[in-house]
């Protein structure tokens, strides 16, 4: 296939042949003039300018259907490249689909997750809004409006409100009373004035519990078998820690405000 | 220390004070630096002791907490390093500088809101006077 010619080739390389042809047969007749006619010679020129010119024609006429065909194909490769455009339009259309529905179905998968997790514990408002009082109406989240350097109030107990506490009244009573830990478990109310139960009878002297909630609904047993070794050492423990927290250099023992 | 049984229902309710209490105490730093000081942090069963008390983190008994941040430092306590490094008094005193400041971040973003609302009530009112004078 490659020794084909393209067509404007074989039309240049007639036209060539024609012109030298011509002008063979022009030296020719011009040589007529001063020598003898070489008439045979001559004759075969012609016949060779003639199919010279027969090729020539049949070329063009070749190169006219050639161009015709060449339309057509031009024709064809704007409607392909229209065709491609569409194409690529509807693939760029379809991707930005394919991103936004999966960003939609991300999101929805979150919020399903968020949907479980909430319905997995969920908390009863009042509850809530019991807890986020109690953490805040007393300042122990939250600094008080009017707070400045040198105020005592601070966001933990201090030792003197440690010491106003349960486990501090406890360890004084061990310490005066010369009560054992287990004495004391099974006589709470002696120090106490009012009602049966321990939790009412703190009611007014420290700021630890809140007075209502200490009915402990549905506290788990389970952490009986653990914590029991632990409870006779650690109060006996707190009672010389708070004794002594008063050596403590890094908290004042001025009057609490609170 | 007498026999193990089940405890009574006083028993329990006292127990429970007791470590309301306790785990509350944690809360402060200086506190820990105590307790640090004195050796309690190197002792194995207090360390479980420590690890016990993390039933508090139970939304259920969590309620009864007055102060929150303490199950913070009870997590921080479950570290061998935090417990080595609160021995550390700069460290205490860090701790606690930071927890105040900390404490405070609410009170001054309100200050700032109130602050920042009074001026522009302020400018509105300067703004006010001038359009009536044109006229």
């Amino acid at each position: 296939m490659t020794s084909h010619k393209s067509t404007r080739e074989v039309l240049l390389t007639c036209i060539d042949d024609i012109e030298i042809i011509a002008k063979e047969l022009l030296d020719n007749l011009i040589a007529q003039k001063q020598q003898k006619p070489v008439s045979a010679e001559h004759s075969q020129l012609v016949e060779l300018v003639l199919q010279k010119d027969t090729e020539l024609k049949a070329t063009l006429k070749l190169a006219e259907e050639q161009g015709v065909l060449q339309q057509k194909v031009v024709a064809l490769e704007t409607e392909v490249e229209r065709h491609d455009i569409e194409i690529r339009n509807l693939q760029k259309q379809l991707k930005e689909a394919e991103q936004l529905l999966a960003t939609a179905i991300f999101q929805a998968k979150q919020k399903l997750q968020a949907i479980d997790k909430a319905n997995s514990r969920p908390v009863n408002s009042e509850e809530l809004i019991k807890f986020a009082h109690r953490i805040s109406a007393s300042n122990a989240v939250c600094a008080p409006l009017n707070w400045q350097q040198g105020d005592l109030r601070r966001p933990y107990p201090t030792d003197i409100e440690m010491r106003l506490g349960f486990l501090g009244r406890l360890g004084e009573m061990n310490v005066n009373g010369h009560m054992s830990f287990p004495e004391l478990l099974h006589r709470p109310n002696h120090s106490m004035q009012q009602g049966s139960s321990v939790p009412n009878s703190q009611a007014g002297t420290y700021s630890w519990l809140s007075q209502n909630d200490l009915q402990m609904p549905g506290l788990s047993v389970s952490h009986l078998g653990v914590g029991g070794g632990m409870d006779h050492k650690t109060p006996k423990k707190e009672n010389e820690d708070v004794d002594v927290m008063s050596t403590d250099s890094s908290s004042s023992s001025s009057s609490d405000s609170q | 220390m007498s026999t193990r049984g089940v405890e009574t229902d006083e028993q329990q309710r006292i127990r429970f004070q007791v470590e309301l209490e306790f785990v509350q105490c944690f809360a402060n730093p200086n506190y820990l630096h105590f307790l640090a000081q004195r050796g309690y942090f190197k002792d194995p069963a207090f360390v479980n002791y420590i690890k016990y008390l993390q039933y508090w983190k139970e939304p259920a008994y969590a309620k009864y907490l007055k102060y929150p941040m303490c199950l913070h430092f009870l997590d921080l306590l479950q570290y061998e390093h935090f417990r080595k490094e609160i021995v550390n008094g700069q460290c205490a005193r860090f701790i606690d500088d930071q927890q105040i400041l900390h404490w405070q971040h609410y009170t001054r973003k309100r200050v700032k809101l109130l602050q920042s609302q009074a001026e522009k009530h302020m400018m509105t009112i300067q703004n006010e006077p001038t359009p009536q004078k044109s006229v």
